[in-house]
């Protein structure tokens, strides 16, 4: 039974990863064989200082996300999606039920869980290197490593002349990349993204799309990815996880099965939009 | 012309040639009998006077310089001590919610308290010596800093400390590697108001028990009837005040080369 369980946790594990993960629960079957890398089972949040009524934000959500899998979790603003996402992190703590991250409890963040946010979280005061550097030192490269890691990492994510940049000269869009990169520089197993695009203009938010798929495609990462965009969703997605508010719960669950690149003229993908469409109206 | 107005040549020539048509409007005013010479004295009486003062000193014989000196080495004193001290202790409250909850009122009314209101006190406290003038010009300084130091550290973005946590920076290293540095412009823009403050609390600071320093200078003149002396004094503090401010703003410019251009001369 436990050589078992060893067997199907062949993945490379972080430093303190000793026997206790054997005791954790065995990877789901169902899942076609595949590692489980997220388990979010029964997550449950409410905010202390929460004034509005008595439903939770987030009620017993259950998800197990495959290893290397593009998840995306789609619903309206304020239905719990930032929340879900920084419990997963380990930024916040849940109320009820337990996260596992390669089967292990999540008790806070780091620890190779990436993360890029809603808002602009580059440090201004380094350059767009020294910022991807910053992940990159923090997990102990050497600081000729860390150089060498940002100069590709910033060359995977198109930004090849900017290293020395501020964040305060670049557009948005370049912002949004250089974080990709900080976050890919922590060489995490998982890479949570909230809603990295909502600030960008259409035309930007396609082009960085198609970026992080390209990306995300030389550089396999289990990938839980926030948007309130179907469109964004049905691009991007393996599987697409919609939530409806008061109380936080997920009302759809669909696999996206066309290959990559999509087009939004693909009939698959309009059936499947409306059929999202009808879930986000879920009050 | 709209061209013309952006060159640097033009924005230093535009301010320029409305000064010089400004004066002479002045000194024509003065000539032509529509003001009185006592009270206003023309700019070429004023250039006279200027040079007397560099030179002879008057009234009571220290220089202008030697005036501009004192006056300055008394506002480096209260200013530079006033950030030795604030800076610490407002990284300190600004990072405790609860004792930021509980000095609130204290700083507010501190800094309210206008300065010079304390002249008498301090004049009791430390005499008429230097002790009273650098304490004035320290206390003005040290709330404005301090309450701008506070406010820095509570401003400071909780989404950047969150990204540091992603990146495993522990929670007793989050001030130097983040705290720290996000706090810097404000802590700045603070340094350059405190200086502000000191400049606005000399003058008064200099009126009582001293022959020494421009504001001193200011007084003196007024008992002799040298309005000019006056205004050559106004002028050399205003200028002592420029210096210094693009002094600091050319400092923190160094200091914080990510800060959008313009960003330290605007406050
Ligand atoms: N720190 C907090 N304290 C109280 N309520 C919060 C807090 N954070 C989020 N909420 C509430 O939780 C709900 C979900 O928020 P959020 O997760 O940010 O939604 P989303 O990211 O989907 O827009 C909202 O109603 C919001 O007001
Ligand atoms: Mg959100």
């Amino acid at each position: 039974m436990e050589v078992a369980n060893l067997g199907m946790n062949d993945r490379p594990m972080r430093s303190g990863a000793g026997p206790a993960m054997l005791a954790e629960p065995m990877p789901d079957a169902a899942n076609g064989g595949t590692d489980p890398i997220i388990r979010i089972a029964g997550v449950g949040k409410r905010f202390a200082s929460d004034t509005q009524g008595s439903e939770p934000v987030l009620d017993a959500i259950d998800l197990t996300i495959r290893d290397n899998e593009f998840v995306v979790l789609l619903g309206r603003s304020g239905c719990g999606k930032t929340t879900l996402l920084n419990i997963v992190a380990g930024l916040e703590k849940a109320t009820s039920g337990s996260v596992l991250v390669a089967n292990r409890p999540v008790t806070g963040p780091g620890g190779g869980k990436g993360m890029v946010f809603q808002q602009n979280a580059l440090f201004p005061w380094l350059t767009a290197a020294r910022n991807v550097m910053f992940a990159a030192q923090s997990r102990g490269q050497s600081k000729a490593e860390a150089a060498a890691l940002a100069a590709e990492l910033l060359r995977l994510v198109g930004l090849d002349a900017v290293g020395d940049k501020y964040p305060s000269e670049l557009s948005g869009g370049m912002q949004q990349r250089v974080a990709i990169a900080r976050a890919l520089a922590l060489d995490p197993a998982i890479l949570l993204m909230d809603e990295p695009f909502g600030a960008l203009d259409e035309l930007t938010r396609n082009e960085m799309q198609d970026e992080l798929l390209r990306v995300w495609q030389v550089r396999r990462k289990t990938v839980l990815f926030v948007t309130h965009s179907i469109w964004e969703a049905l691009m991007l997605a393996d599987r697409i996880v919609v939530l409806a508010p008061r109380p936080g719960r997920i009302v759809l669950e669909r696999s996206v099965d066309q290959p990559r690149p999509r087009s939004r003229t693909n009939p698959g993908l309009l059936a499947l939009h409306e059929a999202i469409w009808q879930a986000l109206q879920a009050r | 012309m709209d061209r013309l107005i952006g060159t640097r040549l033009a924005r230093f020539l535009i301010p320029a040639v409305f000064l010089a048509l400004m004066l002479a409007l002045w000194e024509f005013a003065v000539a032509a009998g529509w003001l009185r010479r006592l009270l206003f004295p023309p700019p070429s009486r004023l250039i006279g006077s200027a040079i007397e003062l560099a030179s002879v000193g008057v009234p009571v014989g220290n220089t202008l310089l030697y005036n501009a000196s004192v006056t300055l080495a008394r506002i480096l004193a209260g200013f530079i001590g006033a950030l030795v001290l604030a800076i610490p202790l407002g990284l300190l409250i600004g990072s405790r919610p609860l004792l930021d909850r509980a000095t609130q009122p204290i700083v507010g009314f501190c800094r309210s308290v206008a300065t010079l209101s304390l002249l008498p006190l301090a004049l009791v406290w430390f005499g008429i010596g230097e002790t009273s003038k650098i304490f004035l010009i320290g206390y003005g300084c040290f709330w404005v800093m301090l309450s701008n130091v506070i406010a820095a550290v509570r401003l400071v973005d909780p989404v950047l400390l969150n990204a540091a946590r992603t990146m495993d920076i522990p929670e007793h290293r989050l001030f130097m590697r983040v705290v720290l540095p996000a706090t810097l412009p404000r802590i700045a823009a603070g340094a350059r108001i405190a200086l502000g403050v000191g400049f606005m609390v000399i003058v008064g600071a200099e009126m009582i028990g001293t022959v020494t320093g421009l504001g001193a200078l200011i007084m003196e003149a007024r008992t002799f009837y040298r309005t000019d002396i006056t205004m050559i004094g106004m002028l050399a503090i205003g200028i002592l005040g420029l210096v210094l401010t693009s002094a600091l703003a050319r400092l923190e410019t160094r200091l914080m080369p990510w800060l959008p251009r313009g960003n330290a001369e605007a406050g």
